[in-house]
């Protein structure tokens, strides 16, 4: 105990230095734990984005349909399916959809987009389409002839609400089919593919130009929340032939997002490291310091019988004490910051057409991942401990007569 | 049998390049009990001597017996064990740990031997209350005279009852008066209790302590 007792009194001995010390793990440490908090709040927003905003937690189509988007490829069964999805734990709400490729035009324009037919009513339920809706009006489940646009399809069309454009696809039976439509609303969903290459109609619309006689080509499907995935697919796989049908989950959908997530993550860790390299240059500086500044203390110290192991047994505690209040400090600023950023976000609006390509909202709100902070704790740990590895042995092996006679 | 005994030991080293006798095929023995000085003008070898028969340096060539123990065979943390339980050591510039007080300063070499708080407390309390300085205990060195830090270096000395304790300079910082006075207690500690005591010094007042004088001149002893 004595020798804590020594390694407390050792620090308090050059109080500035100490508390730069001190700071400089707690900065690091908030900067760590605030970084990963942006990190993982903008991971999740992404995911959440993609989720409330097209792909629902997960679709259910006929086999090989998202990669083909063949029109005759409809779901079998779809009503029993619905039907048995929709009393399934978790499970907030279900829709579902017809889709296909189709051109757009107006007299003077024409543009290649996917075209979707909704359910109105069940779409609100399971997406946040309505909330996007900028100009004009949502579809209502009487609007035959309603078109929702993305704005920047409507930008390059030169077309706004009100405004009738023709819609021509294939249909079932191979003949050109297509429709006049008035322009019921403007989408602005802030997904660079979504604005510029998706329409909406009513799914009765769709499949009256497909000629699907009440088929559709996806389930969507809507949970409590995302971690109840892993069980309702485990569920859904229980009954579902996987040879007819194809579960797939909203990063199957979209897989660029986890993409970016990991871009993301890599992109935050090389920052961690850098953060980490200039606090553990900081710490070794001080500790260095402090370790030539009492050479001849240890020189007499290991003389009258202090062995080296206690000498650096001691640097080491005087490390972990300065480590543990910076980290004390680094956990309640991270901890605060990134909670008071939790709720009033960071706002980054001059980026937003950046940001649309990626499913990222334009204001942050960072997360605090627990899991991140222990991590970085540990990290931090980890690393300082390596870095008093150096004063430590010094210290340990000074050499008495040196230290005595030679200060 | 003799304490310590010293065979032809030698200690060269180099020193900007150029090799240096500190020590030249040296023989002494020291009885139990003794009150030895060992003198000589500066480089002599005084300090190199000590600090061979002191365990923190070893020779080039020839012996160091401490009791049976050939001290000069012995490694590093066989060393560092011996001078715990076996030397003490007063340093000219007395070399307390500023942090702690004395009295943790005293009580240091007890906690190093794995000694009860409260026993090492005890034995640190008696130390100082015979060396006259127990009601400066619990002041800090800096808060203490030259003669009263030397004197609590004393107490960390002797307090864990070596049979040998070494002084290298050990008045040199202290005026006369209080140079004499500590040399007379220690001269005192050494009748009542038998502690050996190897010193190190070129002042002739305090060799005028000494039962016997080991003089060294260019690394040599001078008969």
């Amino acid at each position: 105990m004595l020798l804590f007792k020594l390694a407390f009194l050792n620090i308090g001995r050059n109080p500035r230095r100490s508390v730069i010390t001190v700071l400089a793990v707690a900065v690091g440490l908030g900067a760590l734990i605030f970084l990963w908090g942006f990190s993982d709040g903008t991971t999740d927003q992404m995911r959440e984005n993609v989720i409330q905003l097209v792909t629902g937690h997960a679709q259910i189509h006929a086999k090989d349909f998202e990669k083909k988007l063949t029109i005759e490829n409809t779901v079998p069964e779809h009503r029993s399916l619905v039907k048995r999805l929709s009393g399934m734990k978790n499970v907030v709400a279900v829709t579902e959809r017809a889709k296909c490729e189709a051109l757009v035009g107006t007299s003077e324009n024409s543009r290649g987009i996917l075209l979707v037919g909704i359910d109105p009513v069940r779409e609100v339920k399971v997406t946040r389409l309505l909330n996007y809706v900028t100009r004009g009006k949502f579809l209502m489940p009487d609007d035959k002839r309603g078109i929702l646009l993305g704005n920047r399809l409507a930008e390059r069309l030169e077309v706004d609400t009100g405004d009738k454009i023709v819609v021509m696809t294939q249909a079932m039976d191979g003949t050109l089919a297509g429709f006049a439509y008035h322009i019921k609303g403007i989408l602005h969903t802030g997904s660079q593919s979504l604005d510029e290459m998706s329409a909406y109609i009513t799914l009765d619309s769709a499949q009256e130009l497909l000629g699907l006689e009440g088929e559709v080509h996806e389930i969507v499907v809507r949970l409590k929340e995302r971690k109840a995935l892993p069980a309702f697919l485990a569920s859904v796989k229980s009954f579902l032939d996987l040879k007819v049908y194809e579960l797939m989950t909203w990063d199957q959908v979209v897989p660029e997002v986890e993409q970016w997530a990991a871009w993301g993550e890599a992109i935050i860790r090389t920052i961690l490291v850098a953060v980490m390299f200039v606090i553990g240059v900081g710490i070794m500086n001080t500790v260095l310091m402090s370790v030539f500044e009492r050479t001849k203390e240890f020189g007499v110290m290991i003389a009258i019988g202090t062995s080296p192991i206690q000498v650096m047994k001691l640097i080491f505690f005087e490390t972990f004490v300065l480590e543990f209040f910076g980290m004390i400090l680094g956990i309640i600023g991270g901890y605060a910051v990134t909670g008071y950023f939790g709720k009033v976000g960071i706002a980054f609006p001059e980026l937003e057409r950046a940001f649309s390509k990626s499913y990222m909202s334009t204001v942050t709100y960072t997360q605090v991942t627990p899991a991140h902070v222990i991590q970085s704790i540990i990290i931090l740990f980890i690393l300082t401990s390596f870095i008093s590895l150096y004063p430590a042995w010094k210290a340990g092996h000074t050499e008495p007569i040196k230290a005595i006679y030679k200060g | 049998m003799p304490l310590i005994r010293v065979v032809k030991v030698t200690k060269s080293f180099r020193e900007e390049s150029l090799p240096v006798t500190a020590l030249d095929s040296v023989s002494i023995e020291v009885e139990e009990g003794a009150f030895l000085a060992v003198c000589g003008p500066s480089g002599s070898g005084k300090t190199t001597l000590l600090n061979l028969i002191g365990c923190l340096d070893k020779p080039t060539s020839g012996n160091i017996y401490l009791e049976d123990d050939e001290i000069s065979a012995l490694g590093q943390k066989e060393l560092t064990d011996f001078r715990l339980r076996k030397i003490g050591f007063i340093f000219q510039d007395y070399n307390l740990i500023p942090t702690f007080t004395a009295i943790e300063n005293v009580e240091y070499v007890l906690w190093l031997q794995g000694v009860a708080p409260r026993e090492r407390r005890r034995l640190a309390l008696e130390v100082c209350e015979r060396f006259g300085v127990a009601a400066l205990a619990f002041r800090r060195p800096w808060q203490l005279s030259r003669g009263q830090q030397q004197r609590i270096a004393v107490a960390r000395a002797v307090v864990h009852r070596p049979r040998l304790v070494l002084g290298d300079e050990l008045t040199a910082n202290l005026d006369h008066k209080t140079g004499q006075e500590l040399m007379a207690f220690l001269k005192e500690l050494n009748k009542e209790e038998g502690v050996t005591f190897l010193y190190a010094t070129h002042d002739p007042v305090m060799m005028g302590y000494a039962d016997k004088i080991i003089r060294l001149y260019d690394g040599r002893i001078l008969e």
